[in-house]
């Protein structure tokens, strides 16, 4: 095609193409072809849905966690169910074993085995922590304060994300030197 | 690719033919500026073949401003088996929603990003059953709008049987919310629908639910509660804002589904 | 140029296979009169249930599952700031039963997080078999939790003492 161009054949062919006599011949051409080709079968309205389904089984989902930008209002939010879940099993791995083996996890044990630990494992265990607990505590004010439609702009979100960042940064450092 | 039309000649021609005046009256050839988009694609009629991304280099500086000039440049230009929805190209039909460079927004409301060396990615619109390439099946999202009815329901209409009115205060309480297009920006940013979809309705169609609700001419606002009071249809939602913080339109459905939570609460 | 003599080779081949493809389709299912999605419809999955111009259903109202445990949850979350605040504050021995009521509310808060998780990722609908063990083994683990937390309370030192000796030690 580029070439006809070039060469400066297109006009001559187009006309070839498309003038009436041979449209008219074409056209007939056509008919008599697809008559003998194509096979016609009469379906019933229903039949749409099937085909139609047959064509969705074999579509691909979509990416999405793996391509999404890293935004702090998801990052703010699978964080806060993940530090929550982090502490609650804590929560709920000591209490079970407390009720299993009280012996064993009892306060006085607990509290030697901690104490025996050298000073470098107690502060990053300190901070490993506070870290989720400032961090799903301020975030879960700012939940609240937002069940009650306050921050609800960009604006509103961003600023309460940052702060409550930086204030699971102080509030951390604050523990871990308590 | 290949095949495309390079050849210099007749332009070159033109510029002998003409005189020294006129060609100084044609515009100054701007510096090639290449970008590449690394585009999705998926072929229905080879539906074994793993999506992937295909990559188009096109000059900015012959290309219009948005990611919709660019994907019609590319489509015109360069591979005519690219596919992807678009119509009024004006941020108003909602057809060219996709994911840009991990974004949901409108293709066409969209500015290339011309930083040097930075390629754009597309995808269509996350955590969707793909048709070809950029188009999703909207199917889902189209039924859960229908689901909630929208529509003035109000079986007793005014005395005077002209038009149901309204305060102006309780017009302005619908800014914000009839404004949306339904192009599936916010939906299909949300994780909550990406996990539930088929029973979560999601942040548009929500919003459209309270658009619904707190509209002072609606007489069936009760019911329109009542079919939200489940696990699913509403409570999935965990404030995330990524619909907010998505919506091509400027909306705030995260707003929108806070106000249904306190108002059911309230109940 | 180029780009018009790919378009209409790609749209005769559409025309080509596109008889004998549907032809395929339909062989593969025969006619019944079953609604078409039957056997085809998994939640989640590509097939709808209905057609295009159904709209999509809810399940049954239930206040208990919607705004009666979404305002518990928040009601139980807001009330946890000033129960922690008030057992470190005051004295665990003087006042047990603030501490033991901290550690109950921190477990059954714990247990509708759990919850939701299960509800967002594995509900039974979509994991008919790891969904439902996966809600009894949290209620299961909530009531073993719970028994625990009340033991410590009443036997031993209580969590909150537990913690600030644990942070001093």
């Amino acid at each position: 095609m580029m070439s006809t161009r070039a060469l400066g054949l297109g006009s001559p062919l187009r006309k070839t193409l498309f003038s009436q006599r041979t449209a008219l011949n074409q056209s007939l051409v056509r008919t008599t072809l697809a008559k003998r080709a194509v096979q016609t079968e009469s379906l019933p309205p229903s039949a749409s849905n099937k085909i139609l389904n047959q064509q969705r089984l074999l579509r691909p989902s979509s990416p999405h966690f793996t391509i999404y930008q890293p935004q702090l209002t998801w990052i703010a939010s699978i964080a806060n169910r993940a530090t929550g879940g982090a502490l609650s099993a804590l929560l709920y791995g000591f209490s079970i074993a407390y009720l299993v083996a009280p012996g064993t996890f009892d306060s006085v044990h607990v509290v030697e085995f901690v104490a025996g630990l050298p000073d470098a494992v107690k502060y990053a265990g300190k901070a490993l922590l506070a870290a989720p607990f400032m961090f799903h505590s301020l975030n879960g004010v700012r939940h609240l304060a937002w069940d009650m439609t306050k921050f609800m702009s960009i604006k509103g979100v961003y600023q309460t994300g940052y702060a409550v960042l930086a204030g699971s940064a102080i509030g951390t450092i604050a523990l871990v030197l308590m | 690719m290949s095949l495309l039309p390079r050849l210099p000649v007749p332009r070159f021609s033109r510029h002998f033919a003409s005189s020294a005046a006129r060609a100084l009256a044609t515009p100054v050839q701007k510096p090639v500026l290449n970008k590449e988009f690394k585009i999705y694609r998926w072929n229905p009629d080879e539906p074994a073949k793993k999506p992937t991304l295909q990559s188009y280099t096109i000059d900015l500086n012959q290309t219009g401003p948005m990611i919709l000039d660019a994907l019609i440049k590319i489509k015109n230009e360069i591979d005519p088996t690219l596919t992807f929805r678009r119509s009024c190209r004006e941020g108003i039909c909602g057809s060219c929603a996709m994911n840009i460079d991990g974004q949901n927004t409108l293709a066409c409301l969209c500015r290339i990003d011309r930083k040097e060396g930075k390629d754009s990615k597309i995808y269509p619109l996350p955590h969707m059953y793909v048709v070809k390439d950029l188009v999703p099946d909207l199917t889902q999202f189209y039924k859960q709008y229908k689901s909630i009815k929208p529509y003035l329901q109000n079986p007793n209409p005014p005395a005077d049987g002209k038009e149901f009115l309204q305060s102006p205060e309780d017009r302005k309480k619908l800014d914000g919310m009839y404004e949306c297009i339904l192009c599936a920006c916010c939906s299909t940013s949300c994780p909550s629908y990406w996990w539930n979809q088929d029973e979560y309705l999601g942040p548009a169609t929500l919003m459209q639910a309270y658009r619904w609700i707190a509209d002072s001419r609606d007489s069936h606002t009760a019911e329109r509660r009542e079919v939200l009071q489940n696990e699913m249809s509403l409570y999935r939602c965990h404030t995330i804002f990524n619909c907010t913080r998505t919506c091509p339109k400027g909306l705030n459905p995260a707003q929108a589904i806070a106000k249904i939570k306190i108002e059911l609460a309230a109940e | 140029m180029a780009s018009s003599s790919l378009a209409s080779s790609s749209k005769r081949a559409f025309a080509r296979r596109s008889p004998a493809f549907t032809k395929f389709l339909l062989a593969s299912r025969p006619a019944s009169t079953k609604p078409d999605d039957v056997g085809l419809y998994v939640p989640g999955g590509p097939v709808y249930k209905g057609t295009v111009n159904d709209p999509t259903t809810f399940p049954t109202p239930s206040r208990t599952h919607g705004s009666h445990h979404w305002s518990f949850e928040r009601l139980l979350s807001a009330a946890l700031i000033p129960l922690t605040g008030a057992a470190f504050a005051t004295s665990p021995s003087v006042h047990p039963v603030l501490d033991g009521i901290l550690g109950m509310s921190l477990v059954v808060h714990s247990h509708m997080g759990f919850d939701s998780m299960v509800v967002d990722y594995l509900h039974p609908r979509k994991f008919p078999v790891l969904g439902p063990t996966a809600t009894w083994t949290l209620r299961s683990a909530t009531v073993t939790a719970l028994i625990g937390i009340y033991q410590f309370n009443t036997n031993d030192i209580g969590l909150t003492e537990l913690i600030s000796k644990v942070w001093s030690a």
